[in-house]
């Protein structure tokens, strides 16, 4: 009888290990998957964190941005060579934060650019003759920071028709 | 396993999402934007532009610029939404041979699916940019009023975009999913979505394993686009009156005036009263012509008090017509950046006598649902994985009374903690650790969760002994609290295990009172903390003098007396300003004097100090052990 109960004992325990086994091994590798997810993350984290470092002030930098706009449309009615170094100064300032305008082009590109009119104009009129395309003429300048575009310059589209 | 991506494909912007660690996270596009507008053009040298690109030259390109296909995907031409909407879109229509839609993009005529595809593809290729890893599967949400034919027109540009489009979602249960209320078994939750140009109310119903929708309603053409131009008419209007001129016809101006009625909107939203500035707007014969006004909440409340209205109007009308009283409604539901707008939480809290839902960013929520129902189906978001978190900071009571956190409230469990203080009085044999839990600065404002003594602690002078007590919260929100004598290795625990068997209300009103009570217990924290910078002062500068008798003046160690005297005296009173002033008198003697014995003692080597760890100490020292 001794015999007999030892004997169901074992064949018992020769099920549960395997089964355990199965358990261990898939909480286990559960584990390893939530560590290796973390790992993972903390470093997309950390690639994240620094972008966002980069690009931290931008919310303030377009409010400046916004002052300089004014400026600009200041100086285009009143000529003083004060108002200038206001504007020359306030360039230099975003220059610090690595923003800059966006150079003028001569083709409309929607990758730096908004249109926000359109207007038809005789050709003879335009001083480029010769050139078939639509011109623009910006109304608002855009600036990048750090080579990213973070405002298009407004512009207004000249129809050569 | 390769990510699904969640995508929101909305009428006016897109957004996508993907879930990260059992949580979901938007992607941003390739320029950076957490939305991507739903607009797709066809440039003058056949060159195509998707998204924000797109917009920037709608205005230059107005006939092959296409924007709200999502109003025509799935529809009929003869439809009346279709016949509506092609009164209002710039761009060409026609009926297609099965009876359905076409629009002409670029000279070609295309189906709305496939125009969809063009963003939906852009998504995908920035997604993948993003993540650097290749998308093939996706989750895309859709109005819960769409029919068959519109889903499946949703899942073709799906596959057009090269995406297996797992399931469509509909766009109020993604909202519901990312809120996490697929668990609130038999609740019946709304969904109002107030987006850029639709509005959308849903009613819907949890059961064991679906969310069901109950019922829809809303109006197609009302949006946050209706909002602003309400702003941008009064704008006209009171320059028009300051000037009298009319500028409602200047595209620039305009524009100017948009961007500044977008920003006041914005702004009003947490101030009551914001300036419009705009200088140099526009000009006549008599010089330039400047935009100056106040613009309040109120004024623009009541610019906007019709839409609003209309809206909570249509909410009633839909919870009604699906049968369900609206106090019934058990959970409510903010989608779309217009629901940013007091107003409209005010008004929705009202309809339904609850504070609705807006913690989730109201322009994402639906894309992250969508990204959370993609979790679910690969198993990422598994209910063994939610982690609970602790309700309340954990810690022990330290020297003067004060509340030590040792686990900051709202930490996931599991977790341990680890940090070693030091007695308060020379041969302290035993400390007592006194665990609480609470937030207010102070031990006995907070809850004691049990307490224990360690002693056996080896004669020694204050603060040299090191205690090294931790806790240990594991998976089930058992408490284990252990204090070891460094020296001696002896230790002493204890397991708590109702923690965290707060009730809701508990926690609610521990809170509170912590949030009600934080300057009076400021107050008192710092009382404590002089008084035991103060005491350890006396206590420093009395060893010192004794250990240094022969060779400091007597001069010098009456004035010591004298101070140290002082000190311990307004010790006493509850006076902060009075301790730090006698403390800093002390201070400054006994520097000068352990300087000037410093200088003396150069030549040869001076006797260390002991090491002192965290300055917090027990206080009590008890004698019996706790068991």
């Amino acid at each position: 009888m001794d015999e007999e109960k030892k004997q169901t004992e074992d064949t018992k325990t020769d099920v549960l290990p395997a089964d355990t086994n199965d358990k261990a091994e898939e909480y286990l590798n559960n584990w390893k998957r939530e560590r290796a997810d973390f790992l993972n993350y903390k470093k997309d984290e950390f690639k994240r964190l620094s972008e966002f470092a980069k690009f931290a002030n931008e919310g303030v930098l377009m409010e400046v941005i916004e002052l300089m706009d004014d400026l600009e449309t200041a100086s285009k009615k009143i000529d003083d060579p004060g108002l200038a170094q206001i504007i020359k100064k306030l360039e230099e300032f975003l220059k610090k934060y690595d923003i800059e305008k966006i150079a003028a082009k001569k083709d409309f590109d929607p990758a730096l650019h908004e249109a926000v009119s359109t207007e038809a104009r005789p050709r003879q009129a335009e001083g480029e003759a010769g050139e078939g395309g639509d011109k623009i003429e910006e109304v608002r300048a855009g600036y990048k920071m750090h080579d990213k575009i973070i405002r298009p310059a407004r512009v207004k589209i000249i129809k050569n028709n | 396993m390769a990510k699904i991506l969640g995508i929101d494909l909305g009428t006016t912007n897109s957004a996508m999402a993907v879930v990260e660690i059992g949580q979901p996270r938007i992607l941003e596009n390739k320029e950076g934007m957490r939305t991507t507008p739903s607009i797709v053009a066809v440039g003058k040298n056949g060159e195509r532009y998707v998204g924000v690109t797109a917009k920037r030259q709608a205005v230059t390109n107005p006939r092959d610029t296409i924007y709200s296909v999502k109003r025509l995907i799935g529809r009929r031409f003869a439809d009346e939404e279709v016949q509506r909407d092609r009164k209002l879109l710039p761009y060409e229509i026609r009926e297609g041979k099965q009876g359905d839609v076409e629009v002409k993009l670029g000279g070609e005529w295309k189906k709305p699916a496939e125009i969809s595809a063009m963003i939906l593809q852009k998504l995908k290729a920035d997604a993948e940019d993003k993540l650097g890893e290749k998308i093939t599967e996706a989750i895309i949400t859709v109005p819960a009023y769409f029919d068959d034919s519109q889903r499946k027109a949703t899942k073709d540009a799906g596959e057009i975009a090269g995406l297996t489009v797992k399931r469509v979602i509909n766009e109020p249960t993604a909202a519901a999913l990312a809120y996490g209320f697929n668990k609130k078994k038999d609740e019946k939750i709304v969904v109002y979505d107030f987006g850029g140009g639709t509005f959308d109310v849903s009613v819907l119903e949890v059961s064991e394993d679906t969310i069901e929708v109950r019922g829809t309603g809303g109006d197609t053409h009302l949006g946050g686009d209706d909002i602003d131009q309400k702003i941008i008419h009064h704008f006209i209007d009171e320059f028009k009156k300051e000037s009298g001129m009319d500028v409602s016809k200047d595209q620039l101006v305009v524009q100017r005036l948009k961007d500044a009625a977008e920003k006041a909107k914005h702004e009003l939203s947490s101030t009551l009263q914001t300036e419009v500035n705009i200088p140099f707007l526009t000009a006549d014969s008599a010089g330039p012509k400047h935009f100056n006004i106040s613009f309040t909440r109120a004024k623009l409340e009541e610019l906007t008090r019709e839409l609003v209205d209309r809206s909570i109007k249509l909410t009633k009308e839909t919870v009604e017509s699906a049968g369900v009283k609206i106090s019934d409604i058990n959970e409510v539901v903010m989608v779309g950046g217009q629901t940013r707008m007091p107003l409209i939480v005010e008004e929705v809290k009202k309809l339904f006598g609850k504070e609705p839902h807006k913690d989730i960013n109201p322009d994402e929520v639906v894309a992250l649902g969508a990204a959370v129902q993609g979790g679910i189906m690969q198993g990422y978001i598994r209910d063994v994985l939610l982690l609970d978190v602790t309700p309340l900071s954990l810690g022990i009571e330290t020297l003067g009374q004060v509340f030590t956190k040792m686990i900051e409230k709202n930490t996931t469990v599991p977790v341990s903690k680890t940090q070693t203080f030091s007695t308060a009085a020379d041969n302290q044999p035993s400390v007592e650790i006194h665990i609480l839990q609470g937030e207010r600065a102070m031990a006995h404002d907070n809850k004691t969760l049990g307490r224990f003594i360690l002693d056996g602690i080896p004669p020694a002078p204050r603060g040299v002994p090191q205690v090294e007590v931790s806790f240990d919260i594991d998976a089930n929100g058992i408490l284990n609290v252990k204090a070891k004598d460094k020296a001696t290795n002896k230790e002493q625990s204890i397991r708590i295990e109702g923690s965290s068997g707060l009730s809701e209300d508990e926690k609610k009103r521990m809170t509170a009172d912590a949030e009600k009570h934080a300057a009076e217990d400021a107050k008192k924290k710092e009382l404590a903390e002089s008084r035991n910078l103060g005491e350890t002062l006396v206590y420093t500068t009395e060893k010192m003098v004794k250990e240094n008798d022969a060779k400091i003046k007597e001069e010098d160690k009456k004035e010591i007396n004298e101070k140290s005297e002082a000190l311990k005296n307004v010790l006493k009173l509850e006076n902060v300003e009075e301790i730090k002033k006698a403390t800093e008198e002390l201070s400054k003697v006994a520097q000068r004097v352990g300087g000037e014995l410093y200088k003396a003692a150069s030549a040869q080597n001076s006797s260390g100090e002991p090491k002192q760890e965290t300055p917090p100490a027990e206080e009590s020292p008890k004698e019996e052990p706790n068991k």
